[in-house]
């Protein structure tokens, strides 16, 4: 910028000083953040990614093989039948999670959403269990299903169901299930809140317009409300879709143990990958394959997340309220 | 002194050039208001005086000294703004000391001048409380009081009124007018809307895509508008377009043809226009239509539509153009919608635009205006 | 004129509002209890004998079960205090750091303008897709590499990590709705743009603040994983970690493991019970409408 003679004066020079400063101030704020995120969260997965191209020697050392372990992961009989039982189980979970949890939450959100009264406090109990630790959630369960305790055969009893009670935890049978609907009964506020945030957000003057163009209430749920959510819906289908792939090992871990009790009936990918990388029993840990199944578990979510972006979300347009 | 001169000012955002140079002089005390519709590039002006938003070519001046590069702080401008800005977490007294405070003025200081700021605008009772326990034109008058107390060389107002429903504005305009009458410290003030522009106003910069379309008085931008866009902007209801052909020109004016009315003589003169020029367009303000004997009339309408203000009507005719001719008069007309009436224009009232936009100047400047403007 | 009269019709339109609301009741009332009932049913039996525990676990504690002993063991036996201290500087040093450095990278990402802005703000937020576990692998190599394996720093830095993207993410969201007028404000006033962030972004945005705070918080008190695999050593145990251990080896003793597990309830339902308002108000505010 010219500066002509008029500004020649000592004030005018004093106050050029302060100036303007540069675009420094930019980078302190963004500096720490993107460190730390990128150093702790981004690094190590890029490292993961290459460290599952990798094999390791006896000496230590590593050499490239390629997708050689993704190969073992996949045709190796003993990998492929712990991978493919693993994925397996988790989509079982992800499939209880879908037709329990998210309908579930959706009618609850629908009836707090009519504004009943203590609406408040059925909303802050109902919350309760997802603020618990998943360990603590998975011990909880695990005692009040022991037939040693018999709480759960006492309770079905109370209802003369006791003759329904099996130790679902321990049957090969039914223990994924069991587990499922544990992690349902914790996580069901999750979705409940989301789809009570969408369902308030809605105008009234919209439900009412429904109302005065007569409309009942439960055709005003699924015809006016209902698509007005789909967005979250969206949203809490995908969330549900990544929190079944990884957050679901605390609470196997803690009720079925890392081998996913009994007989790998409750394995999931979080298991499997913590035992393929700190080894378990005879197995011994292995870096490599550890990240082969952790690489496997982030494409496995990346789809996911591009099937959600590229169809779900292009499609559940979002209406302007 | 606290004059402000802007030489050449460009502001572009990459390739987009959104003001384009802008010249103008603001005498020391004056009023000035920058007006225009959305995206004119007034407040982004302001914003640049301010030091808010950088400059991308050209010179702006406070007192003589380019300020191009110092910093908003350091330029002895205060501005308010219209969400009023109002720090949430400090209380009345907090928001108009902590400029000064930041710049260590001394206690005794601060709280005089705060005191000061305060008994100016009756704000003495409302010192601790915080924002939100503020009606909105307290809030209003706190934002003008934490301008006052940092004693500024000039005051930037960006549409500081337009948040206060329409009886408050009418006060709080009453109030800045005052305020400048008792402080005298030149005020540079941005609306979109020309009434406060009208009333406010010692100049009004009528702005227009980034230009200034026209500079002047009040009156002058009522009475003689340099453009179509200006006579269009000013006055309301909005002055009456109608299509014409420009026939000749003799001693007396303009000879026009338009097809509601026949030929007229409009007093302009020929000053800018071009020989072979046959396009163009006929001005007249609503208020200075008269109604007359249909029978005789020299134009008539069919009213469409009659609103009634109480102390005035506006009737909506159709005089045959494309849009409705407005016509405002007496509350007490008898007019109703279906009926015929007929038009007369005194022809001092008429304006008379080129096919471009451009204004023909009038012959003779308009008798409010002969007296000295200002002080 | 007709006096006017309550016909059938009305009768029946405000006995179906009657019914229908009764009905939501019972639904809401019976889904409360399915959820706080497991809970209550462990805190209640923590306090009776082992007698108490198996002959009557659904009746409340009285003369002839309560008893202490369970909380006694978990005292004696576990040094819940350490893990309560390492749970708590953990989660208070991670809450910090992310609510400071996200807020002031969110900041600059709603407030300047500058090449990559938008490109950066994909890249924070992208985090909020992929889990921070999936590099668990490289994390333990790399806090192996920086020798912090066992320590609580470890764990700060990797929830810190963890809890960036959704921070800055809600936080940029809601940066961008505050009037740019108190900022230019604050430049007239002769504010820096550091003490402008610190002095009038910060107070701004403290109600979100809230919201991010109890939001990154429940899943770094009750994480097992991490503490698991990168600080398992008895000095840096976390309650969650501790609990899970405790459990383990006193899986007979069952006063001691229901009071080992009210032990670590306890204190996240008193948090609840003081935030539940904060937080819930920030879920249903739209802040995570996505």
């Amino acid at each position: 910028m010219t500066q002509t003679a008029t500004d020649s004066a000592a004030p005018a020079a004093l106050r050029r000083r302060r100036k303007r400063a540069g675009r420094l101030h930019i980078v302190v704020f963004l500096a720490p953040a993107v460190l730390i995120y990128t150093i702790f969260s981004v690094y190590p997965l890029a490292e993961s990614l290459r460290l599952s191209l990798y094999d390791g020697l006896e000496d230590g050392s590593a050499v490239w093989i390629g997708l050689g372990n993704y190969a073992t992961l996949l045709f190796d009989p003993d990998w492929a039948r712990q991978f493919w039982n693993a994925f397996s189980n988790n989509l079982v979970l992800f499939f209880v999670h879908m037709v329990v949890q998210n309908p579930l939450g959706l009618l609850l959100a629908a009836l707090l959403s009519l504004a009943p009264r203590f609406g408040g406090a059925y909303r802050t109990l109902i919350f309760v269990p997802t603020l618990l630790s998943v360990v603590i959630v998975g011990f909880i369960w695990e005692l009040i299903l022991s037939p040693l305790w018999g709480v759960a055969e006492t309770l079905l009893g109370a209802v003369g169901l006791a003759g329904l009670y099996q130790p679902w935890l321990g049957l090969e049978s039914s223990a994924l299930v069991t587990v499922s609907l544990i992690s349902v009964w914790q996580y069901v506020g999750i979705p409940m809140m989301l789809i009570y945030a969408a369902l308030i957000a809605i105008p009234d003057e919209l439900i009412d317009a429904a109302r005065v163009d007569g409309l009942s209430g439960f055709a005003i749920f699924w015809k006016v409300k209902l698509p007005l959510i789909l967005p979250t819906l969206g949203i809490v289908a995908i969330l549900t879709y990544i929190g079944n792939f990884t957050a679901s090992f605390d609470l196997i871990y803690s009720i079925q143990g890392a081998l996913g009790a009994p007989n790998f009936s409750t394995d999931v990918m979080g298991t499997l990958l913590f035992r393929t990388f700190f080894g378990q029993q005879l197995q011994l840990g292995d870096v490599h394959m550890g990240a082969t199944v952790a690489s496997m578990l982030f494409f496995i979510i990346l789809v996911g997340v591009t099937i959600y972006l590229a169809l779900v979300q292009r499609r559940l347009q979002r209406y302007e309220m | 002194m606290s004059d402000l001169t802007l030489r050449n000012v460009i502001k572009s955002y990459g390739s987009t050039k959104v003001i384009h140079g802008v010249d103008l002089q603001v005498r020391d005390g004056e009023f000035v208001v920058f007006v225009g519709p959305s995206g004119c590039g007034k407040s982004t002006l302001l914003r640049m005086i301010a030091g808010l938003e950088s400059i991308t070519g050209g010179e702006v001046a406070i007192g003589g000294e380019i300020v191009n590069d110092i910093s908003p702080a350091d330029r002895g401008i205060a501005m308010v703004f219209q969400s009023y800005a109002l720090y949430p977490h400090k209380d009345v007294y907090g928001n108009m000391a902590f400029a000064l405070r930041h710049a260590g003025v001394d206690k005794a200081e601060i709280d005089a001048r705060v005191q000061r700021a305060a008994d100016i605008l009756g704000l003495r009772d409302l010192l601790h409380r915080r924002p939100k326990e503020l009606s909105g034109g307290q809030r209003q008058r706190v934002a003008i009081g934490r301008a006052i107390v940092r004693d500024p060389k000039i005051f930037l107002f960006d549409e500081p009124l337009s948040n206060l429903d329409a009886a408050l504005r009418v006060q709080m305009r009453v109030e800045i007018l005052r305020l400048h009458q008792r402080l005298k410290t030149t005020m540079i003030y941005v609306t979109h809307d020309q009434v406060e522009a009208m009333t406010l106003a010692d100049r009004i910069v009528v702005l227009h895509g980034g230009r200034i379309a026209q500079v002047g008085t009040p009156l002058e931008l009522y009475h003689h508008p340099d453009s179509i866009f200006v006579a269009g902007f000013i006055g309301s209801p909005k002055m009456n377009f109608l299509e014409a052909a420009l026939t000749g020109w003799s001693q007396e004016g303009a000879h026009v043809q338009v097809p509601s009315l026949g030929e007229i003589v409009v007093p302009v003169s020929r000053q800018g226009g071009s020989e072979r020029e046959t396009g163009a367009r006929l001005g007249i303000r609503p208020e200075h239509v008269q109604l007359a004997d249909p029978a005789t009339a020299a134009m008539r309408g069919e009213v469409l539509v009659v609103e009634r203000l109480g102390g005035e009507t506006y009737l909506h005719l159709d005089v045959g153009a494309a849009d409705p001719f407005v016509v405002k008069t007496d509350g007490a007309v008898s007019a109703r919608s279906g009926e015929h009436v007929g038009l007369a224009f005194p022809p001092h009232a008429l304006h008379l635009f080129s096919a471009s936009g451009a204004a023909f100047p009038h012959r003779e400047r308009h008798r409010t205006l002969a007296e000295p403007q200002g002080a | 004129m007709n006096t006017p009269v309550r016909t059938a019709r009305a009768r029946t339109s405000r006995l179906r509002r009657i019914s229908g609301t009764a009905s939501v009741h019972a639904v809401l009332l019976g889904y409360t209890l399915i959820a706080v009932f497991p809970v209550f049913l462990v805190m209640m039996n923590s306090f009776k004998d082992r007698r108490g525990i198996f002959g009557e676990p659904l009746s409340l504690p009285h003369a002839g079960t309560f008893s202490l002993e369970g909380y006694a063991t978990v005292l004696s036996e576990g040094s819940f205090a350490t893990y309560f201290g390492n749970s708590l500087i953990v989660t208070v040093a991670s809450l910090f750091l992310i609510l400071f450095l996200g807020a002031a990278a969110a900041h600059a990402l709603a407030e300047y303008r500058f090449r990559f802005n938008a490109l950066l703000k994909i890249y924070m937020i992208v985090g909020i897709m992929v889990p921070i576990r999936l590099g668990t692998v490289a994390i333990l190599k790399l806090m192996v590499d920086l020798n912090l394996v066992n320590t609580l720093l470890a764990l700060i830095l990797v929830y810190t990590a963890q809890g960036l993207p959704v921070a800055v993410f809600i936080l940029t969201e809601f940066m961008r709705t505050l009037s740019r007028d108190i900022k230019d404000c604050a430049r007239i006033d002769g504010l820096s743009e550091y003490r402008i962030f610190l002095e009038v972004v910060l107070p701004l945005i403290r109600p979100v603040l809230a919201t991010v705070a109890v939001f990154s918080m429940i899943p770094i008190w009750n994480d097992l994983w991490f503490p698991l695999i990168l600080a398992s050593s008895d000095a840096t145990k976390t309650v969650t970690l501790g609990v899970q251990q405790f459990i383990g080896q006193f899986t007979v003793n069952w006063g001691a493991v229901l009071a080992a597990l009210s032990i670590a309830i306890l204190p996240v339902l008193g948090l609840y019970a003081l935030f539940s308002r904060q937080l819930i108000a920030g879920i249903t505010s739209g802040a995570v409408k996505g």
